[in-house]
């Protein structure tokens, strides 16, 4: 399994790359106002379905959200095998890479279907 | 005269015809206010315990000999003033390294790892001694120089996390000099550099700690270099991928 | 793929020396000392990274079966712990992005033809300045601005 990383291993590190970039950029913003200010009441058009509908399904939006969905998830799944690697995880890096990468993919298919169904 | 005040160096110790396992053994020793770490061990060796083995040379941070961890960290033994240091000063043999006796290591590996990365200018066809020198300006020698400086003193590999967790990588010294090459307007090798960089224990095994360059005492940067390697390589594979890509050198 | 183990035989060379050495030792300190505090706090800032996105992924599925599911997602989001967990998000990844735009600069090649790089206190302002602004742009047109 680690040989099959490693042969798509330049592609893995440029969605890496650009999770991180992208995660990074869009990511706090949506914590701090879906996940702190709307709950707690703050922001009530955020939480609203109409305003989020008519956001998520303008082609911006839909371009933005499948970018903050699939590219972090890429990101994050590359940061959390290295993380395994450095507490000694070498014997296990194929199947912990593998199921880091599936996850990645699978949530980037789900969210081409997400937004491709709003 | 006054007398010198004293420091205890603590240094690991190994005989592999006595010792099981690294031992440490204590000396008191007096002290020189300009001293480097290089000049305690020099002065035990002369002094106090002529067993004791380390490896030093130019004593001017060019040659690469003398890198050991002292207090837990790589240093330059010639380089590191002793005066930085408390009372109790720890030497002992660069982490990440087997070691072959007290406070010399088995180097052998970086070699190997050295030579993979074919450190020298790779051209399709070496140009004839008549058609003159090769032209490189300022800015072009530029690009690569800071690469060039490396002296070979291994601390990057004792300082980096994924040295010691994946054995089989390059490390630091070896990438940044690949990359230095790959960057030199001389060179024409970059394909099969790349190749290797791809490669099992490549550089996509960096996970960025850093520590290679934090520790790296002629300010080379292989962190940076490797870096700048990467995404250099992901645009090598992308372009090996397109029609008319391909080929080697 | 060699059977080296990690640790132990860290620069073990393909051939037996003439003596026996001893083990490798893994660098000091690994993972408690300071100095690997930032790079193992960007690593994990990875869960961040996924836990997120795959919670932006939940809000936008729900949002796709209609405005109840939507309804029943934003209302699950009220729970302290997703609070806590939201904001706690926000800091770590703010953090996580202005150490990668700190690293930024010596990722970059020196010169791209005759384009030289900017000095790394100009790009770090810089890209810091982007994330600022961008983090403000995404907040309006999620709060309502737009």
């Amino acid at each position: 399994m680690r040989r099959v990383l490693l042969v798509l291993e330049p592609i893995i590190w440029g969605l890496f790359s650009a999770g991180m970039m992208v995660g990074g950029l869009l990511l706090p913003a949506w914590a701090l106002v879906m996940g702190v200010a709307g709950p707690l009441g703050f922001a009530p058009t955020a939480t609203s379905y109409d305003h989020f509908h008519a956001v998520a399904s303008h082609p911006l939006g839909r371009l933005v959200l499948l970018a903050a969905i699939a590219l972090p998830l890429w990101g994050g799944a590359h940061h959390l095998r290295h993380l395994w690697l450095d507490f000694g995880g070498l014997r296990s890096d194929g199947l912990v890479g593998t199921l880091c990468y599936l996850v990645a993919g699978i949530g980037s298919g789900l969210a081409i279907v997400a937004v491709a169904r709003l | 005269m006054a007398e010198l005040p004293k420091k205890t160096i603590v240094v690991t110790r190994f005989d592999p015809d006595k010792d099981e396992a690294p031992r440490q053994q204590r000396y008191e020793i007096p002290v020189e206010p300009d001293w480097k770490v290089l000049d305690a061990l020099n002065y035990i060796k002369d002094n106090v315990d002529p067993t004791l083995s380390h490896r030093w040379s130019c004593r001017m941070a060019v040659c690469g000999s003398c890198g050991m961890n002292v207090d837990g960290d790589a240093k330059l033994t010639c380089k590191d003033a002793l005066s930085d240091y408390g009372d109790v000063v720890e030497v002992a043999p660069l982490a990440n390294f087997p070691v072959i006796r007290d406070l010399v290591v088995e180097i052998e590996a970086f070699m190997e790892k050295f030579q993979k990365v074919k450190p020298f200018i790779l051209r399709a066809k070496e140009l004839a001694v008549e058609a003159g020198p090769t032209h490189q300006s300022p800015a072009e020698l530029d690009d690569y120089r800071q690469f060039s400086m490396c002296i070979n003193c291994m601390l990057c590999y004792a300082a980096c996390p994924v040295v010691s967790n994946e054995p089989d990588f390059l490390g630091p010294a070896a990438i940044a000099l690949g990359h230095r090459y790959n960057l030199d307007t001389r060179d024409e090798g970059q394909r099969e550099r790349h190749a290797v960089f791809r490669d099992d224990g490549g550089i996509f095994s960096c996970s960025f700690a850093n520590e290679c360059s934090r520790v790296c005492p002629k300010h080379v940067d292989p962190a940076g270099a490797i870096q700048q390697a990467k995404l250099q390589n992901v645009i090598d594979w992308v372009t090996r991928l397109l029609p008319g890509g391909g080929g080697e050198r | 793929m060699s059977e080296l183990r990690p640790g132990v035989d860290a620069m073990r060379p393909a051939r037996a020396g003439a003596t026996r050495t001893a083990d490798s030792r893994p660098p000091d300190g690994f993972p408690g000392a300071s100095r690997y505090r930032g790079y193992l706090g960007f690593g994990f800032g990875g869960f961040f990274l996924v836990t997120v996105s795959l919670l932006v992924l939940r809000a936008v599925w729900a949002l796709g079966n209609g405005e109840a599911a939507w309804d029943r997602v934003q209302q699950s989001f009220q729970n302290p712990i997703y609070v806590l967990f939201h904001a706690l998000a926000f800091l770590w990844l703010t953090w996580f992005t202005l150490r990668l735009f700190r690293l930024f600069p010596k990722t970059q090649p020196k010169r791209i033809g005759p384009l030289e790089r900017p000095p790394d206190a100009l790009l770090v302002a810089g890209l810091s300045g982007v994330f600022v602004v961008v983090t403000l742009v995404v907040a309006a047109i999620l709060w309502g601005a737009f």
